[in-house]
């Protein structure tokens, strides 16, 4: 964790033993502090449609159990896995409340991140890189789940290599691993815009 | 001097894991490497701009999960009092010390003087009281078989 990293986090810490005791407004300021990137990972996972709903839920639900927040992780970490947790059972309710039946889905994770709602085509224009960023929001979808997911929390919600580990419970090697193919299967479908 | 990077140094500078110096360095000096990996990290930032684009009105979200906020969280942080650390170590001692006593320490010697609580004189009785009972199948084979082999032997 870098400096500028432990001293947000020891903020926060401050910020958490006051809103354990029930004050709003220390809450009020870590919602401020985490509230984009609680977004940007709902967003990955429901979709920009339900994003909004969801942060809020997460944010609502980190109050409620702050008790149970304990400090062998970040609060960041902690908040971030409340909110995939909230995104998957969303994504579980939406599965339950299905009309289409498709046998090819199974009940895991990676499964359920499948049903993560595809993203807009990306912005249509005639530059390079307006194609490049619609190819590579495309191609993003091909990934596979896992792959998917920490590329995207490490690209879109910026998290640190060792925190992304820790919220998905993976070693950090395994997220490397999985960051390296990602990566280089993107590159290989965006050879024509390097 | 190191060639231009390899397809795994390329991802890796893109995904922003850590570099050998040797890599750090050619980059550092080699513009149409550094071309490539900034190209790459560019679409993935106009795709973050993009995403940026969709967040929704921070102040208003923050404002509308204050009011869902119950007055009090449902959960308390479990409580540890201060002392309790010191007093656990303490407590751990002692068990530690009285467990390597009774490891270490030889027996005590019973002190002949002293009365035990078992009924000695009472279980005694009952020995000889079977010793002289005839009847106890086994004891007088074995003690004619003894008597016998000490007689063969010729001594006593």
């Amino acid at each position: 964790m870098d400096p500028s990293r432990t001293d947000l986090s020891q903020a926060d810490d401050a910020l958490v033993l006051r809103a354990q005791n029930g004050d709003h407004d220390a809450f009020g300021e870590l919602v401020n502090r985490h509230q984009r990137r609680v977004w940007m990972v709902c967003r990955q996972y429901v979709g920009v449609g339900e994003a909004d709903a969801a942060a809020q839920d997460s944010l609502v639900k980190a109050f409620t159990r702050i008790g149970d927040f304990d400090r062998r992780a970040a609060f960041s970490t902690w908040l971030t896995r409340i909110a995939i947790n909230t995104c998957l059972d969303e994504l579980r309710r939406r599965r339950r409340e299905a009309i289409v039946d498709d046998d090819s889905e199974g009940d895991d994770e990676a499964n359920l991140l499948n049903r993560v709602p595809d993203d807009d085509a990306g912005p249509e224009g005639r530059s390079m890189q307006k194609q490049a960023v619609a190819l590579l929001a495309a191609q993003e979808k091909k990934l596979p789940p896992r792959q998917r997911e920490i590329f995207r929390l490490r690209f879109y919600a910026e998290m640190e290599l060792e925190e992304i580990a820790t919220t998905l419970d993976v070693h950090v090697g395994t997220v490397k691993t999985q960051l390296h193919r990602a990566v280089h299967k993107l590159r290989e479908e965006l050879g024509a815009f390097r | 001097m190191k060639n231009h990077l390899e397809e795994h140094e390329f991802t890796a500078a893109v995904a922003g894991l850590e570099l050998e110096a040797a890599t750090e360095e050619h980059l550092g000096s080699c513009v149409s490497c550094r071309r490539q990996v900034s190209a790459m990290r560019d679409v993935i930032d106009a795709r973050l701009e993009d995403l940026e684009a969709e967040t929704p009105d921070w102040e208003r979200q923050r404002q509308e999960i204050m009011l869902q906020l119950p007055s009090m969280p449902a959960t308390q942080p479990k409580r540890r009092h201060l002392w309790t650390r010191p007093l656990l170590a303490v407590a751990a001692v002692l068990v530690a010390a009285i467990g390597l006593r009774a490891l270490w320490m030889p027996a005590p010697v019973a002190d002949p003087g002293v009365t035990t609580e078992l009924p000695v004189e009472q279980i005694l009785a009952e020995v000889d009281a079977m010793l002289a009972d005839d009847s106890i199948p086994g004891f007088e084979l074995i003690d004619q078989g003894m008597d016998d082999a000490i007689f063969e032997n010729g001594t006593s």
